[in-house]
C-alpha cells in the first residue's frame, strides 16, 4: 500500500468541487493511502502571463505542501506539467535542485493509476459512449496521452469514438482565453465541431481546464455536452 | 485592447481566415509528415545540428565564407541595420532602373521593396503570389505561401484591379497570366535580387529554393544578380547544407525538395554577384542564451502551418514580415521598440509549433520568456499588475485559497449560468459552471456517429529497396516520365545528370547543364540519368555536387500560390523527362 498525496488544484475545487472525491476514490480502490493536498496552486496563471514573481511566490507554498510527500498525485496534467518543467526555473542556485526534487515526485493522475502496480485488479464498467479530448499540455509536455487511451479502454461497455483532429489545441490556453476572446472561440469553434461529429454527449478528458472551457463555450452555444474528468469517469465505471 | 487582439478580431470578423487555413492546413500538416518520413530517420537531428553548429560558430562561418566568396568573385557585404542593407542594395544597383525581385523574407523585414520604389527604382515582385499581394498592399501572410489568405476569387479581383480582363478565377488561368507579365519583364531588366536559403561557407557556394523558375531567371541575369540573406543563413558545408534542404521543403510545403534547388558558385562572364547579410539584431539575439536558437530557423513556415492561434487570425493579424509562433517569437526580438511586444501573448501556449519545427527550436518556451521580459519591461497594464498581485497574495497562503475558491465557487454558480466573458455580448461562451455531470444518461444518449470513425489510411506500400525502382516510383508520382529510352524532339533541350536522388526523384545537374535560361526556354526538358548515379537521400549527393553550379531538379517548374492548387509549368517546360536504361 503506497502513501499518496492527491493534490486538489486551486481552479477544480471552485469549478468541479466534487472531482478529488472521485480521484480519491479510484486511488483508494487501488490501495493507496490518500492525504489531500488543497488550497495551493501551482502558480501557472501568472507564470504563463509573464508573472514570474508571483508565480514563484504561489509555486513556492505548493511545494512546501508537497515536500513531506513521496508521491503526489494531481487530475490536471497541466499543473503537473508546471510543477515539473517550469517551476524550479523559478528557482536560483540549491533551491532550484530543491524544487526540481519536489517537482520529480509529482505525477498526472491517468498516468498514476495506468502505471500503477495494482492497476491490472481495477474492475471497470460503464455502460455508454464518451469522446475524449486530449490536452496539449498532457500530450506534448508530458507525453501521457497513451495512459488515459489505455485506461478508457480498459471500461468495459465503454464506446470511445476518438476524434478526428485530436491534437488539436481546444483554444483555452488559461488567460489567453480572456486576453484573446475571438481567437479562442475560433479555436473552440473549430474542437466543438469536432465533438459534435462523433455523435457522443459526454467529452472526457484528464484536464479538467479544457473542458470548463468547452462546456461553457457548449451552453453558450446550445450543444448538448457534458464533461467528465478521466477521474470522474473511472470512479463511476468501478463496481 | 492589444493591437494583436484588436487586428485579429477584425479579420476574424470580416476575413473569416480559419474557414480557408483549417482545411488546407490540417491536409498541409499531415502530408508534411509523411513526406519527412520519407527521408532518412534522424533528418531533423541532423538539420537541427547543421543549424546549432552555423550558430555556435556564425563569425568563423562568415570569415572562412567571405574569403570563398571573394575567390569567386562573388561580392560579400554585410549590413548592420536594416536601412543599412538597402542603403547597399541601392548602391549595388546602381543606375538600374527595372528590378525583378523574388521572394525574400529579409527583403520583407528591411522593407527592401518600398525603399527601392521611393527612389523611383521599378521594382517587380516576380513569385506568384508576392505579385498578388503587392498588388493587395497588406504584405504576405505566411512565409512560403504569401496569398494563402486569398481566395480565387479575391485574387481574380485584385488582379483585374492591376488591369487584367479575365474570363473566370480558375487558378491555372491565373498564375499563368501572373507568369506572363514576369516573363516580360525578365526579357527587359537591369538585375535580379534574390534571397538565399543557406550559404555554404566551405565552397563559398549559394544555395536557393523555389517551384517557379522565377528566381531561375533571377540568378541569371546576365548583368547583376543580388542577394540577400540574414546573417544566420551560413552553414559549415555541402553536408549540413543538404541537412538543412531535406528538411526544409517537407516542412513548407510537403514536396520532397522543391522544384528547383540552386547552388550557384562563380558569376558567369559578363554578370556581377553580390550578397547582402542582414544583422538587423541577430548578433544581439546571439547573445542571449535564451534566444539564440531561434538564429536556427530556416524560415519554412512549418510551425504556422500547425499553428491553431495562426489558423484562426491568419497571418496578416500579426502584422510582420514573420508570421505565426516564429513570427510571434521573432519580431519582438528583432523590433525591440515595443510594436511587437504583445506578440508572444498571441499563443495559447499549446507547444505544437516546438514540436513541428524541423530544426528543433523551443518556441513555446520562448514565448514564455518574452511574456516575462514585456512585463519586466512594464508592457502590462496597472490593472493587471494589480490583479496578479492581489492573486499572489490570495494564493500564497492555503486558508486565504481556500476562501477564494469557495468565494470563486459561490459567486460562479449564479453567474455562470448567465453571464458572458468580461460581459461581451459577442462571445458565445458563457462562464463556468461550477456544477458536477448531472445526467449520466447522457452516456447513452450518443447519436450517429457522423465523422468517420476509421479514417481511411491508404498505406504505402513499403518502399522499393532498390533504388532505381524507387527513383522510378517517386519521379512519377511528381508527374515526371521516366523512361528507357527517348526520341528527341525539335524544342528539347537534352542533358547528363550527374545524379539522381530516389527518396524524392530529383536530377542533379552540374557545371554547364545548369545554364538556366536554355533549360526554361525549352518545350521539354530530357535528362540522361546513369542508374549507378542514383543515391537514397538528398544528404548523399555530396561527392557528386562539384565544385562549380549545381541545380536540382525535382519535377517541373509549378506553383501552388492560389488555394494551394498546383499550377505546372510557370516558367519552364510542364514536361521533365528522364532517360534511365536498363542497367
Amino acid at each position: 500500500m503506497a502513501r499518496v498525496a492527491l493534490f486538489d488544484p486551486c481552479y477544480m475545487a471552485a469549478l468541479r468541487p466534487g472531482d478529488a472525491g472521485h480521484a480519491r476514490r479510484v486511488l483508494e480502490a487501488l490501495g493507496d493511502e490518500v492525504t489531500l493536498v488543497d488550497g495551493r496552486c501551482c502558480g501557472q496563471p501568472a507564470f504563463n502571463s509573464g508573472f514570474r514573481d508571483e508565480a514563484r511566490t504561489v509555486g513556492r507554498a505548493l511545494l512546501r505542501a508537497a515536500q513531506p510527500h513521496d508521491a503526489v498525485v494531481v487530475a490536471s496534467g497541466s499543473c503537473v506539467s508546471m510543477a515539473q518543467h517550469y517551476l524550479p526555473e523559478l528557482f536560483d542556485g540549491a533551491r532550484r535542485d530543491g524544487a526540481a526534487s519536489i517537482a520529480k515526485r509529482f505525477h498526472e493522475f491517468g498516468d498514476y493509476v495506468a502505471t500503477h502496480p495494482k492497476a491490472a485488479s481495477l474492475a471497470l464498467k460503464l455502460e455508454g459512449v464518451v469522446t475524449y479530448h486530449d490536452a496539449c499540455h498532457a500530450r506534448r509536455e508530458l507525453g501521457v496521452s497513451a495512459r488515459a487511451l489505455e485506461l478508457l479502454a480498459r471500461v468495459q461497455g465503454l464506446e470511445l469514438r476518438r476524434l478526428t483532429y485530436e491534437d488539436e489545441c481546444c483554444g483555452f490556453g488559461g488567460a489567453f482565453s480572456v486576453k484573446l476572446p475571438e481567437v479562442s472561440v475560433a479555436m473552440m469553434t473549430a474542437k466543438l465541431d469536432d465533438v459534435r461529429g462523433t455523435g457522443a454527449r459526454v467529452l472526457v478528458s484528464g484536464d479538467f481546464s479544457c473542458l470548463a472551457h468547452l462546456e461553457a463555450g457548449a451552453r453558450g452555444m446550445g450543444i448538448e455536452l457534458e464533461t467528465w474528468t478521466l477521474a470522474e469517469l473511472l470512479s463511476r465505471a468501478l463496481a | 485592447m492589444t493591437p494583436f487582439r484588436s487586428r485579429s478580431a477584425t479579420e476574424i470578423r470580416t476575413q473569416r481566415p480559419a474557414a480557408t487555413l483549417v482545411p488546407i492546413m490540417r491536409k498541409l500538416v499531415t502530408d508534411s509528415e509523411d513526406m519527412l518520413s520519407r527521408g532518412p530517420d534522424d533528418a531533423k537531428e541532423r538539420a537541427a545540428a547543421a543549424r546549432a553548429h552555423a550558430v555556435d560558430h556564425l563569425e568563423e562561418l562568415h570569415t572562412e565564407l567571405r574569403g570563398n566568396l571573394e575567390r569567386r568573385g562573388i561580392g560579400y557585404h554585410r549590413a548592420a541595420t536594416a536601412e543599412e542593407a538597402v542603403g547597399i542594395v541601392r548602391r549595388l544597383l546602381g543606375d538600374a532602373k527595372r528590378v525583378a525581385k523574388s521572394k525574400t523574407m529579409v527583403g520583407e523585414e528591411v522593407g527592401l521593396t518600398p525603399a527601392l520604389r521611393a527612389a523611383g527604382i521599378d521594382v517587380l515582385e516576380t513569385d506568384i503570389g508576392e505579385y498578388i499581394v503587392d498588388i493587395e498592399g497588406r504584405g504576405p501572410s505566411h512565409l512560403t505561401a504569401p496569398a494563402i489568405h486569398l481566395n480565387r476569387s479575391r485574387i481574380r479581383d485584385l488582379l483585374t484591379r492591376g488591369g487584367a480582363d479575365l474570363p473566370d478565377d480558375d487558378p491555372e488561368r491565373l498564375s499563368r497570366y501572373v507568369r506572363d507579365i514576369v516573363g516580360d519583364f525578365f526579357k527587359d531588366c537591369d538585375a535580379g535580387i534574390t534571397g538565399a536559403n543557406v550559404v555554404i561557407a566551405s565552397s563559398g557556394r549559394i544555395g536557393i529554393v523555389e517551384n517557379e523558375g522565377n528566381v531561375s531567371l533571377g540568378v541569371s541575369h546576365p548583368q547583376l544578380h543580388i542577394s540577400i540573406t540574414g546573417l544566420e543563413k551560413v552553414v559549415a558545408d555541402e553536408a549540413a547544407a543538404l541537412a538543412v534542404l531535406e528538411v526544409l521543403a517537407p516542412s513548407a510545403t510537403a514536396q520532397p525538395l522543391t522544384s528547383f534547388t540552386h547552388f550557384l558558385a562563380d558569376p558567369v562572364p559578363g554578370q556581377q554577384r553580390h550578397i547582402v547579410f542582414v544583422d538587423n539584431g541577430r548578433s544581439r539575439i546571439l547573445r542571449d542564451e535564451r534566444y539564440r536558437d531561434v538564429l536556427k530557423c530556416i524560415r519554412c513556415g512549418a510551425c504556422m502551418n500547425g499553428c491553431p492561434v495562426y489558423r484562426a487570425a491568419g497571418g496578416l493579424s500579426y502584422a510582420s514580415p514573420y508570421m505565426g509562433p516564429i513570427g510571434a517569437v521573432v519580431s519582438p526580438l528583432l523590433w525591440p521598440d515595443g510594436r511587437y511586444a504583445d506578440l508572444p501573448f498571441a499563443s495559447s501556449l499549446c507547444g505544437r509549433c516546438s514540436e513541428v519545427c524541423p530544426v528543433g527550436i523551443p518556441l513555446h518556451r520562448m514565448l514564455l520568456d518574452l511574456r516575462a521580459d514585456a512585463v519586466g519591461q512594464g508592457k502590462a497594464g496597472m490593472a493587471e499588475r494589480a490583479g496578479w498581485m492581489a492573486w499572489a497574495l490570495a494564493f500564497g497562503g492555503a486558508t486565504r485559497a481556500r476562501a477564494t475558491t469557495a468565494f470563486a465557487r459561490i459567486s460562479l454558480r449564479g453567474a455562470g449560468r448567465i453571464v458572458r466573458p468580461q460581459g461581451n455580448a459577442s462571445d458565445p461562451r458563457l462562464l463556468p459552471e461550477p456544477t458536477p455531470p448531472r445526467d449520466p444518461a447522457n452516456l447513452r444518449g450518443a447519436s450517429r456517429h457522423s465523422t468517420e470513425t476509421i479514417v481511411a489510411v491508404e498505406m504505402e506500400p513499403p518502399a522499393p529497396t532498390d533504388l532505381a525502382t524507387l527513383f522510378r516510383l517517386r519521379a512519377e508520382s511528381l508527374g515526371v516520365a521516366v523512361v528507357r529510352s527517348a526520341r528527341a524532339r525539335k524544342g528539347d533541350i537534352v542533358l547528363e545528370a550527374a545524379a539522381g536522388i530516389a527518396s524524392t526523384g530529383s536530377v542533379l545537374l552540374t557545371g554547364d547543364a545548369t545554364s538556366r535560361r536554355p533549360l526554361l526556354a525549352a518545350g521539354r526538358v530530357v535528362v540522361r540519368l546513369n542508374a549507378d548515379t542514383i543515391v537514397r537521400y538528398p544528404s548523399d549527393l555530396v561527392p557528386y555536387l562539384g565544385d562549380r553550379e549545381a541545380l536540382i531538379l525535382t519535377g517541373a517548374s509549378r506553383t501552388a500560390d492560389i488555394e494551394k492548387q498546383i499550377v505546372r509549368g510557370i516558367h519552364g517546360a510542364e514536361d521533365l523527362i528522364v532517360v534511365l536504361p536498363e542497367k
